[in-house]
């Protein structure tokens, strides 16, 4: 043991030999104690590590050891095997009424499940608890103990389960298979129990008095950890679902090396002439309305200026009020209000034709000219009095004497405005730009989605849009990923340019 | 930004405008010309703002006759409202109604209260590797993997086709977090926290009985954008719930029935027959009338709450502009 507790802290490069030397005199109980110490620190490292793998492989339904039948969904993951037997058999309503599994074997394949589950999760509190003193560290190794036992025993009920479902008279419609994933899975809850034994017995007994103590940045750490674990489930993993743009790959299908295509997909988008022409027409709609929503942004600034040289502040007050409203209706109510002014029956046709100018009504939203500007005047309507507040923030935090001081020096109000207003609102001017040059590529899609039509689609095409139709609606998945990955790099890179410019322009950082 | 301070904000603008045009007690024929325009040009923009809503909603409570002849154009006539008693009788649309209220309401609760406890966490100086999770979390703002590898994700979680996919993800928002712990260091004194962590509060302790009321404001207004947000969110139904339409919301619901054909059979058809009764198809011939009702009842609540609420909406983007 000692020796053993010697050689780790030698490699790990650790100087636990005290000057005295004290260490190489094995008959010192305090030493003995250090050694032990040492060691159960050593352990803790993959303990933690297997701990946290156990505890993400139970979200990965291509890692689910119980999906033992073909009929068990493709997307089912051990967790959902676990905890909702109905989503578990759902498929198998039919293989259950004609005898060829028995519901026994299911339930049994569901509790063995959950027993896994639960002994993971406990594992992995146990591996959150090692962070603290004695007592805490004694708490999780003991349930981590429990638990991974717990978990693999468990494993049998499966491997079991797995026998009951080979025995069927029906192999051809049941398709049971067995994962190979299973081993694995038990070598890892196998060195769980061996790696919690370990600690309960170098960690040893906490005092009797002791309490249950951590350190406060541990503590507060462990506060943090769930919403550290969402960001990373909903924010980090989908960047793992960019390999599906180097595969051949349709819904339903796994991934393999047999349908490795490398970088096919992205040969594609030049080589494939169809493509090709579909991406660059999609390119020039997505420049194009970004270019018009970047050659308007002035507007707002404008707004604001112009809304402050107006003296009756319940006027004001007013026109802010009711301009912000369109802000916060959804783009599928812009739709609805468009509807009802702009179709064959709605307030412009029905006037006209009321007024005698038209004979029948004309249905706008069905024409396909000038979309680019309808799609800037609708967006318009929406955000100008929104993205004006910001400005008039800005208005009034401009220094009073400035305008005093150019009223004395007798400028108008026309050069007030451009010479002490617009240069007072510059920064912030400069700063949204900036944002929207970085988001050139990223129109959104709610906007373009509810307005398109067939007779409008070719103009209104965006990348966000065009890569919705394609992935979800055709189903085209690693084709759109492709192109959706193109714009995730390209609209990063632009953010990272826009910032440095920034910064080497007006010393300030914009992220 | 606290309420004296927007006071402030407004006093110095109402100064700023004493200041400027004081002066000139004798206004020049160019002031009033300009002041025409200018109020002119405003109070276009406002109506051009206003008056769809008010079209709409005419057209909902008038005589369906008339509105199906279009003579409904500036003033409501034969005042009524059938059309909304008759909507209820709807049934998925009732039904998109409640997941749209129980989403806003769960989802805007949850994300309100993780806002505000990450926002204390990322304050507390002593945690372990505080900056870097800080920044792990606040870059997502600024990257994302593309809507496809998302959809897939959320599949891959079970996710897809049930409830929880529209309040899970949405926990955790970044913005929101920043805005929390920008307020918190700048509005809620240190000593505070400290004097209670020396009387032995905990953490915990210390979130609910300090951190939590006194930054009711800041809470407010995330709470706010954050229930607008999923009032009117559409793509994450439209994409995540394909084969569930039980659960689309109230947005989705109104695009299905926008994007059928005027006949009210078709529309019949986008949802389930047995919901629309015999009376509602006597009493819109023309599906039109349903269509507007529909837009009506799905904005009604956010022109509720918005004269309100338009304080906190402004603060919200005054304090991000701070930021930014």
């Amino acid at each position: 043991m000692f020796l053993a507790g010697f050689l780790l802290c030698r490699a790990l490069g650790e100087d636990i030999c005290e000057p005295g030397g004290n260490f190489c005199i094995s008959n010192n109980r305090e030493d003995e104690r250090v050694s032990k110490e040492k060691i159960s620190k050593v352990v803790y490292y993959p303990y933690r590590i297997i701990s946290m793998l156990l505890l993400v492989i139970l979200f990965f339904p291509g890692l689910n050891v119980a999906r033992i039948s073909g009929l068990i969904n493709r997307s089912t993951s051990l967790l959902t095997t676990g905890f909702s037997y109905g989503n578990l058999i759902s498929n198998f309503g039919r293989a259950i009424k004609k005898g060829w599994v028995l519901e026994s074997t299911m339930r049994l394949l569901n509790i063995s499940s959950l027993l896994i589950c639960v002994g993971i999760i406990v594992c992995a509190v146990a591996a959150c608890l090692s962070l603290g003193n004695r007592k805490c560290k004694f708490l999780g190794n003991a349930i981590s103990l429990t638990g991974s036992v717990l978990a693999a025993v468990s494993m049998g009920g499966i491997w079991n389960a797995y026998f009951q479902i080979a025995a069927t008279t029906k192999p051809s419609k049941v398709e049971p298979m067995f994962q190979n994933f299973y081993y694995i899975m038990l070598v890892l809850l196998v060195a769980m129990v061996i790696l919690s034994a370990a600690e309960l017995i170098t960690v040893g007994k906490p005092g009797k008095d002791e309490k249950f103590e951590m350190e406060t940045k541990f503590k507060l750490f462990l506060m943090f950890l769930p919403f550290i674990l969402l960001t990373f489930v909903f924010c980090y993993l989908p960047l793992w679902g960019w390999r599906y743009a180097f595969f051949d790959y349709k819904a339903g299908d796994t991934l393999s090396f047999d349908n490795f295509v490398g970088l096919k997909w992205f040969g594609q988008l030049i080589r494939n002439k169809s493509t090709t022409r579909d991406i660059i027409n999609v390119m020039k709609n997505t420049l194009a309305m970004s270019g018009l929503g970047i050659a308007t942004s002035w507007m707002p600034m404008a707004f604001a200026i112009f809304l402050s040289e107006i003296k009756n502040s319940r006027f004001r007050r007013f026109v802010q009020t009711f301009t912000t409203i369109p802000n916060f209706i959804s783009w599928v109510l812009v739709f609805a209000i468009a509807f009802c002014i702009f179709s064959t029956d709605g307030f412009i046709s029905s006037l006209m034709i009321n007024l005698g100018f038209w004979s029948e009504g004309k249905n706008f939203l069905m024409s396909g000219s000038h979309t680019w500007i309808k799609m800037l005047l609708w967006g318009l309507w929406k955000g100008l009095g929104w993205s004006a507040i910001i400005y008039i923030a800005g208005i009034s935090g401009i220094d009073q004497q400035l305008y005093e001081a150019a009223t004395v020096d007798g400028a108008g109000r026309f050069q007030k405005m451009w010479h002490v207003t617009v240069p007072g609102l510059m920064p912030t001017f400069y700063v949204l730009l900036l944002m929207a040059v970085a988001g050139i590529l990223s129109n959104g899609m709610d906007q373009y989605l509810v307005f398109e039509n067939s007779s409008n689609t070719a103009q209104i095409m965006v990348l966000d849009l065009y890569v919705y139709k394609m992935g979800i609606v055709k189903g085209a998945i690693p084709l759109s990923t492709v192109v959706g990955m193109l714009k995730s790099v390209i609209s990063v890179t632009l953010l990272y340019v826009a910032n440095t410019i920034s910064k080497v322009l007006r010393g300030e950082t914009i992220v | 930004m606290s309420k004296s301070e927007i006071a402030k904000r407004e006093a110095l603008l109402e100064k700023k405008y004493e200041k400027t045009h004081r002066p000139h007690m004798r206004l020049k024929a160019g002031d009033i010309v300009f002041s025409i325009i200018n109020y002119t040009v405003f109070a276009l923009f406002t109506i051009i703002c206003i008056f769809p809503f008010y079209y709409l909603f005419i057209n909902t409570i008038s005589d369906n006759e008339l509105v199906r002849k279009g003579l409904i154009n500036f003033v409501p006539k034969g005042i009524h409202f059938e059309n909304y008693i008759r909507l209820l009788q709807v049934n998925d649309l009732f039904g998109a109604f409640g997941i749209t209220i129980a989403r806003t309401i769960l989802g805007t609760l949850l994300m309100v209260l993780a806002s505000a406890f990450v926002g204390y966490l990322v304050t507390q100086k002593d945690m372990w590797g505080r900056s870097f999770w800080y920044r792990f979390l606040v870059i997502t703002m600024y990257f994302n993997a593309g809507i496809i590898p998302w959809y897939l994700n959320m599949a891959m979680l079970g996710l897809t086709n049930t409830f929880w996919a529209y309040i899970i993800p949405g926990i955790v928002a970044p913005y929101n977090i920043i805005l929390v712990k920008t307020y918190i260091e700048s509005a809620i004194p240190g000593e505070l926290q400290e004097s209670a962590s020396l009387d032995g509060a905990s953490h915990m302790k210390i979130f609910w009985t300090i951190i939590l009321p006194l930054s009711k404001p800041i809470l407010a207004t995330i709470a706010i954008f954050g229930a607008v947000g999923h009032w009117n969110s559409f793509q994450d139904s439209l994409i995540l719930m394909q084969s569930a339409p039980k659960l689309y919301t109230l947005q989705h619901r109104l695009y299905i029935y926008l994007n059928t054909t005027s006949n009210l059979s078709a529309l019949m058809s986008a949802g389930s027959t047995s919901g629309i009764s015999k009376s509602v198809l006597d009493s819109a011939l023309n599906g039109k009338v349903i269509k507007y009702t529909i837009a009506m009842v799905t904005i009604i609540p956010i022109l509720l709450v918005y004269p309100f609420m338009q304080r906190y909406f402004e603060k919200g983007i005054m304090i991000g502009a701070v930021k930014g």
